[in-house]
């Protein structure tokens, strides 16, 4: 029994078979999000507690998140935080039974992407407001 | 998470309902500071109210996370390694917390 071949039958359909759609992207992308957060929460923390100890633990920290390279994490932050939250409310929004059918979880879903993109730019013209 | 399916699912909803109005003050707070220079950023970070929000919401959102990785976990891995990594997540969960409250009390109750 254990020398026969594999049978030739047919697999469960997988990512490859399924035509994509607005509300499987913005679930992949929820996860993603989710996973990135988790680095931007211990950064996060890192950042505060440097801050904590005081003036010369900040210093270099302060100086990474001036940067270029701060700045860009910084951006992929509030585009992730936003995303999140926004796809969150989904879920709770699903949770309450309504929202479900698939022509309203695609508008939904596209609704997150625009209001993402448009909400992280408000955020970076504000802090650029701010910061001059 | 086997036999805990529904106190997991509570706790991912009611910790994702405490950090909406958290992540909305997080997202106002520090975009006011953008540009902040080290001292400005101590003087900020420094006030009672400002430490202890931030120290929530990293602790809420180390609470969340949890749940969340140990949800990929459970997707992903299959392997005798799955209890390792979500023993991994909790303690990383635990320091990020306990880092979050640590810091607060340095910054505006140790002085």
């Amino acid at each position: 029994m254990a020398d026969a071949p594999p049978a030739a039958r047919p697999l469960s359909p997988h990512l490859q078979i399924w035509g994509w759609t607005a509300s499987m992207a913005a679930s992949i992308t929820n996860r993603a999000t989710g996973v990135a957060l988790y680095g931007g929460t211990i950064l996060l923390a890192a950042w505060f507690f440097a801050a904590a100890l005081g003036p010369d633990a900040y210093a270099p920290v302060g100086a990474i998140v001036g940067s270029w390279f701060g700045r860009i994490v910084l951006f992929g932050f509030a585009w992730a935080l936003i995303f999140h939250t926004l796809n969150g409310l989904r879920h709770l929004y699903w949770d309450t039974g309504r929202g479900l059918a698939p022509k309203t979880a695609s508008m939904t879903a596209w609704a997150t992407y625009a209001a993402s993109f448009i909400l992280t730019l408000i955020v970076v013209l504000a802090a650029n407001g701010a910061a001059s | 998470m086997s036999h805990k399916g529904t106190s997991t699912f509570i706790a991912m909803r009611a910790s994702s309902v405490l950090l909406l109005p958290l992540v909305v003050w997080f997202i106002w707070s520090v975009t006011a500071h953008a540009g902040a220079s080290a001292a400005e950023t101590r003087v900020w970070l420094s006030s009672p109210v400002t430490a202890v929000l931030f120290a929530l919401l990293i602790a809420v959102s180390a609470y969340h996370m949890r749940i969340g990785l140990n949800e990929v976990i459970d997707d992903y891995i299959y392997s005798s390694a799955r209890g390792v990594l979500k023993a991994l997540n909790a303690l990383a969960a635990i320091l990020v917390a306990g880092l979050g409250f640590y810091s607060a009390y340095l910054l505006a109750f140790a002085g």
